[in-house]
């Protein structure tokens, strides 16, 4: 083989079998492994609630983040555009950590439970809904002037321009902030089980109660594979989705 | 032949800036088929009297005709769909393919499958740019003179009448320029559109209008043929806004063939010498130009050449490069009389059949007017 396939190549297997060697070798020292196989009932429990609290999350923070974005950058609401930005800027700012407990404070003054699933993807949803819409929303602003002034011209309707021109310009830039939304999600997840919402954060909480490694990393190993898993997943469907007409040439190749 | 755009009274004053009318009644009339440049210093109202033609501004008073119709009454929509736009910054979509850009109007007006592509890849022949190797690429690809090209297909791709074009090369670099605005001229020839040709250039205005319309302050201060705002400019501001240099600028306007003098001595390669000596003669003139049956230039005799022996003029004839066809520029033609210092030039057709002479004091005369 040539060395230019080859150089490739080793850039995507090196990283790959780095992690799986130290997942490995931290399941091997901790004693994680053991624990796991002993309660993979429980694991695979586990691990469904977390999938179920990121996916739900995601799914809501993203059709609300990306419409609420659209609707900022709309005739006649641009005016309150950017006073929502500063507002997002500030919420996005809250710990993950306060937005849980935001949620066990304030919910129960609406007459709703604080402990349970749905608190928890409340507080998900909050914590993630910000980076969507900010970057939605700036998405669109930085589409270029003169290709909206070309479209309208020549007779796109604003819908037209909308989905033909303005979401498929911005997507990158949408994409990175439903990229960041997940990263939040998913390394927030684990402490939505303080309030009980379930998932992986309940070993890792075990563990750190119980001062128990093993557990500890029976919770967190997976966690940290979950979160590459949808990183993984959400680059992808980026190079799909965006057109190769904006994509810069770094991910062309990647 | 009628009137295709007639703006009549049109005044535009914007919100916030009452005291000033951006444009102030402004009235002109095109016909099918005609460049009309809008010309004047910046500010001075040109880019906003354009985009009232399409609505991307609204007017404040005064009515816009496209074919005898008040736009006002049209749809929005459909009355952009029906104008090419193209403006300085071009703005193709990034998204799109090329193909895609230029399919846009019809796309969305409806066309099928098969319309759309004969059309895009017939445009992208006319500009130039082989369909096969430009269809599928994106606009970052390309130059800016290129994706200008692009820009300009686009906006004819839904076969729209009347074309508003804002500085559309003003961003490109000057031998580039020249050459879109050349290639734009004999593209214009085939499609025939009514056009609004906004520029801050007067150079660009006379070589790409019909008429020029020059503006300052919103006002109109002369409409007129590049022609007719040399020779007569209506006032100082126009004198000055055109420049020192007017008679230069006509030479480069002017064709040869407005200041050649017709039916120049000829004769035809088959006669003998003698009769040349004769004609000479009666003619007082130094040469006879040499041609063949049909009447395409073949070279020259003088006195001199007369003296050798031959049964034909076409054995002893001298042959000629002091030539140029007729849709040269006078600028040309005068530089080629000095080159060759034969006092005149022969004006021949795009066949080389001789149509005339141009001398000096032609042009002097035609420069005169
Ligand atoms: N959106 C606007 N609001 C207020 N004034 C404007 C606006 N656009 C242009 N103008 C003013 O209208 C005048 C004409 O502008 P414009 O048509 O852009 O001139 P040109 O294209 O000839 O440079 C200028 O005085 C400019 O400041
Ligand atoms: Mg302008």
């Amino acid at each position: 083989m040539e060395p230019k396939v080859i150089f490739p190549l080793l850039k995507r297997i090196i990283p790959v079998a780095a992690i799986i060697l130290i997942v490995i070798w931290l399941y091997q020292v901790y004693g994680a492994l053991d624990y796991t196989i002993k309660n993979l009932p429980e694991f695979f429990r586990l691990v469904l609630e977390h999938f179920f609290l990121v996916i739900v999350s995601m799914a809501t923070a993203g059709s609300v983040g990306v419409g609420l974005g659209i609707i900022m950058t709309r005739k006649g609401f641009d005016r309150f555009g950017s006073a929502i930005m500063v507002l997002v800027n500030i919420w996005q700012s809250i710990p993950s950590l306060g937005v849980i407990a935001l949620a066990y404070g304030f919910l129960p003054l609406l007459g709703l439970s604080g402990i349970g699933v749905v608190p928890a993807l409340i507080a998900l949803f909050f914590h993630a809904v910000a980076p969507i819409v900010r970057n939605t929303y700036a998405g669109i602003q930085s589409v270029s002037k003169d290709v909206i002034e070309a479209a309208t011209g020549m007779g796109m309707t604003p819908n037209q321009i909308l989905f033909r021109i303005e979401i498929p310009n911005a997507l990158p830039v949408i994409m990175g902030g439903i990229r960041t939304a997940t990263a939040i999600i998913v390394g927030s997840a684990p402490l939505a089980c303080l309030i009980g919402g379930g998932g992986l954060g309940f070993w890792i909480f075990t563990g750190i109660a119980l001062m128990d490694m093993g557990i500890l990393m029976a919770g967190a190993v997976p966690v940290a594979l979950i979160a590459m898993f949808f990183d993984t997943l959400l680059a992808r469907l980026e190079r799909i989705v965006v057109s190769a007409g904006i994509q810069t040439e770094e991910y062309q190749a990647a | 032949m009628g009137t295709m755009l007639s703006l009549q009274e049109v005044t535009k004053i914007y919100p916030g800036a009452e005291h000033i009318k951006a444009v102030d009644s402004l009235s002109f009339d095109l016909e099918e088929g005609e460049i009309c440049t809008m010309v004047g210093p910046s500010g001075c109202g040109k880019t906003t009297a354009m985009k009232m033609v399409n609505r991307l501004i609204p007017i404040t008073s005064g009515k816009i005709l496209i074919d005898g119709q008040n736009i006002s009454r049209l749809d929005t929509i459909e009355l952009r769909r029906s104008i090419g736009y193209v403006i300085q910054n071009i703005g193709l979509f990034p998204n799109m393919t090329i193909g895609e850009n230029i399919a846009t109007i019809p796309k969305l007006k409806g066309w099928d499958h098969d319309q759309i592509a004969e059309k895009v890849e017939g445009l992208l022949e006319i500009i130039n740019l082989p369909p096969s190797e430009y269809i599928d690429r994106y606009p970052k690809e390309l130059s800016g003179g290129q994706q200008q090209r692009i820009g300009v297909a686009r906006a004819m791709a839904a076969d729209p009448p009347i074309m508003l074009m804002d500085e559309p090369f003003g961003a490109i670099d000057p031998i580039n320029r020249e050459h879109l605005q050349d290639e734009f001229l004999k593209i214009q020839e085939k499609v025939n559109k009514t056009i609004v040709f906004v520029t801050h250039d007067i150079d660009e205005a006379i070589k790409m209008g019909d008429k020029i319309c020059l503006l300052k302050d919103g006002k109109l201060v002369q409409f007129a043929s590049p022609e007719e705002l040399l020779t007569e400019p209506a006032n100082e501001f126009v004198r000055d806004f055109v420049g020192g240099d007017r008679t230069l600028k006509r030479l480069n306007l002017l064709k040869v063939k407005a200041a050649m003098c017709p039916d120049p001595p000829v004769i035809m390669k088959d006669e003998s010498p003698e009769k040349a000596k004769s004609m000479l003669n009666e003619l007082k003139a130094d040469h006879l130009i040499v041609v063949d049956n049909e009447k395409r230039l073949m070279g020259y005799v003088d006195q001199e050449a007369l003296t050798k022996k031959a049964d034909e003029v076409g054995d002893i004839m001298r042959s000629t490069d002091a030539f140029l066809p007729a849709s040269s520029s006078l600028k040309d033609g005068l530089s080629e009389i000095f080159t060759h210092d034969v006092g005149y030039i022969i004006v021949v057709d795009e066949d080389k059949k001789v149509l005339g002479v141009l001398r000096e004091d032609g042009i002097k005369e035609i420069l005169r007017k």
